[in-house]
């Protein structure tokens, strides 16, 4: 009861903190609202047994994506900064136009659609699940399938880390010329 | 029977509400209890007695957020390992130390060349890169 | 398999006279159980928290031989409790460029933080609220917490000074992150899990079965955890974010009253934590100095008050180190991160897993004396 409980309350919280992001205006408070998502998500993992992903979930999303996003904003100079660049269209960007949302609607329609026929087979044929009593620790099986099954995965993980810390290493710094 | 996995999410939940609750109380408690005579005086931002000026919302260092780049690399980093040296206890006893010792060294030392590769670039220095170059701009 | 205070405590009789009495609702009995230790917890650690700052302002007046407190009750002993009638009774002031939202959910943020950490805090053997597989893990996570309120707190304000501290905050914050977490990578490897339960049980017996004399690497990995910690904290060496001399008071200037008081309450109950967990992971945790295997009661009120005497002292060393270490500079703080901390770190896990491997994880002790 409990378990059913916490889920509704954590996909209240993504969704209503989602509604909220999108909505307001301010940029931090846009961020601020990213995280309650962010935490929401964490919750439902949480709630279906993945201990050790909704923990990575706020390890890397509350705790640096988000304060990342914060120092970005004030790369800019907080929520004051306008933009004078333009989109494609020659418009000035903004919380969007008619053909945004018809672009965006149509994507997101595409998308749906593929998903939920990709997705149905799935449903139909997996055995439903319930919340089970003993449920085993996620994270040895995870050791294990990391160390053996996937352990190309992991170091190739490790390489593409590596590539992202160099390749924001350089864009970060200043240029010799400027 | 409770389940006992769930069971222990149960304690952070009342945690994090007793704190939510404390601090409402405590707000409220402070709108009953304490005096209230604002003025425009009183509410301007300290800047040692001077009257403000402009806002403090302004454009910051770049350094910031390359230290928060750089962190976010090796949280991820982090996050990647803390499965695999858990199971490394387990893995040594059943006479497979060798190969988790190999697999974690090489996923490490990647690791290592990483943090090399900004030390040696002079990203993890706070101020020299910067002034060196500006610097140099000046030459 | 996770372990809480209901699972440890269904093990007595008077559980089943308790359940009677909630007509068999184990669900509502959990509830009420974690509501009644979370409230206990909670007091005392706000407690532990008040007598923070008693210590600190009598340890400080100690150290530049003077008195310190000693009006308000004996020996000055009730002046938490002046000091927080004061703080509800002040006016509440916000700037009035403030960002309202932000400016009160920056010290929420900061209590949420601390306060879901004491989740996992292992007490006892038996009287962790709920011993998580995760623990460690999480406890690092949540903590992070924190962090992003220094930096929004000092955003918020929209004073010059607040917004530096938030800033600096946030950066040290999360540099330290990777230091701390990477020492405590090298006890998980050691330990074989990450729950607190499972890291404790293993340095039952005498200081050299503690993980701090496991082996050279461990000794290291110590003092690497608790200088991180400190600056995770903002306590003085690394109190860069709140620095007085140089930023009136950093992220905290604007805040005024209650709202102030839940900031510094966090942060004394967050120094708590940390000594704590560097007690569980490093100093044996609550394990009694013998090695018995009974499981009675009252003996876990011993275990509880062997613990908090070991966090106790560590947070007098803290304080010690305060009073004792001029302030870093920022330049100085990035570097002594990321060039000594975070490769010293590394090499600690990397020799950790090594002596695994090649001394098939016996420790230094059991390698002398043969055991």
């Amino acid at each position: 009861m409990f378990v059913q409980i916490l889920f509704g309350l954590s996909a209240l919280l993504t969704v209503g903190c989602a509604i909220a992001l999108a909505a307001t205006k301010n940029i931090m408070h846009s961020c601020v609202f990213l995280l309650g998502t962010l935490l929401g998500v964490a919750g439902l993992y949480a709630t279906l047994g993945a201990d050790f992903v909704a923990t990575a979930q706020i390890m890397v999303y509350v705790g640096g994506v988000v304060i990342l996003m914060l120092f970005a904003v004030m790369l800019t100079g907080g929520k004051d900064f306008v933009s004078k660049a333009q989109n494609l269209l020659g418009l000035a960007p903004t919380m969007g136009n008619k053909w945004t949302y018809s672009l965006a609607g149509l994507v997101s329609l595409v998308f749906i659609l593929t998903n939920v026929k990709l997705i149905s087979s799935i449903v139909k044929t997996a055995p439903a699940k319930t919340f089970t009593n003993e449920m085993p620790s996620t994270v040895s099986q995870l050791g294990h399938l990391l160390i053996k099954d996937h352990v190309l995965a992991f170091e190739l993980s490790s390489v593409l880390l590596l590539g992202a810390l160099i390749g924001a290493a350089i864009i970060a710094r200043p240029k010799k010329n400027q | 029977m409770t389940p006992a996995t769930f069971d222990g999410l149960m304690p952070i939940v009342i945690l994090m509400a007793i704190a939510v609750l404390l601090f409402l109380g405590g707000h409220f408690l402070s709108v009953y209890l304490a005096p209230k005579k604002p003025s425009h005086l009183k509410s301007t931002p300290y800047e040692c007695g001077e009257e403000p000026v402009g806002t403090a919302w302004s454009m910051f260092n770049v350094r910031f957020y390359v230290v928060g780049l750089i962190f976010i690399i090796f949280d991820v980093e982090s996050v990647l390992m803390f499965p695999v040296a858990a199971i490394f206890k387990e893995m040594n006893e059943m006479g497979e130390g060798g190969y988790a010792l190999i697999v974690f060294l090489s996923f490490v030392s990647i690791l290592i060349e990483g943090i090399a590769y900004c030390w040696k670039k002079g990203d993890l220095d706070w101020v020299k890169s910067f002034q060196l170059t500006a610097n140099k701009n000046k030459k | 398999m996770n372990q809480t205070i209901v699972s440890y405590l269904s093990k007595y009789e008077f559980y089943k006279t308790l359940l009677g009495l909630f007509g068999g609702n184990e669900s509502l009995l959990a509830f009420v159980i974690y509501l009644i230790v979370a409230l206990i917890i909670i007091g005392f650690c706000a407690t532990v928290g008040g007598l923070g700052t008693f210590a600190e302002r009598k340890i400080s007046a100690d150290l530049q031989a003077r008195i310190g407190p000693n009006r308000v009750g004996p020996y000055g002993l009730l002046q938490m409790l002046a000091d927080g009638i004061k703080l509800i009774t002040k006016e509440d002031i916000m700037p009035y460029a403030a960002d309202k939202f932000l400016f009160y959910l920056a010290p929420l943020l900061a209590l949420v933080g601390v306060f879901a950490t004491l989740a996992v805090f292992p007490w006892s053997s038996g009287f962790a609220m709920s011993d998580l597989n995760v623990g460690v893990f999480y406890l690092v996570a949540i903590s992070s917490l924190v962090g992003l309120a220094v930096f929004l707190g000092g955003y918020s304000s929209n004073s010059k000074w607040s917004m530096l501290g938030g800033m600096r905050g946030a950066s040290q914050i999360i540099s330290y992150e990777i230091p701390v977490t990477l020492s405590i990578l090298a006890i998980v490897l050691l330990a074989g899990g990450m729950g607190f339960g499972t890291i404790v049980a293993q340095q039952k017996g005498l200081p050299f079965n503690w993980f701090i004399f496991h082996n050279p690497f461990t000794f290291i990995a110590f003092f690497v955890f608790f200088t991180g910690a400190l600056a995770e904290t903002n306590r003085a060496p690394f109190d860069l974010p709140e620095a007085e001399s140089e930023l009136v008071s950093g992220y905290n200037t604007e805040y005024t009253g209650m709202r102030f008081g839940f900031f510094a309450l966090a942060e004394y109950i967050e120094v708590f934590v940390v000594s704590g967990v560097a007690v569980a992971l490093f100093l044996g945790g609550s394990n009694l100095p013998v090695n018995i295997e009974v499981d009675f009661l009252p003996l876990q009120f011993v275990e509880v008050i062997i613990f908090v005497t070991k966090a106790a002292l560590l947070y007098y060393v803290v304080i010690w180190i305060r009073w004792t270490l001029p302030r870093l500079r920022v330049d100085q703080l990035m570097s002594i991160c990321w060039k000594y901390l975070t490769p010293i770190a590394i090499f600690n896990l990397v020799g950790c897993a090594i002596w695994m491997v090649a001394f098939n994880g016996k420790s230094l002790a059991e390698l002398i004396f043969g055991h």
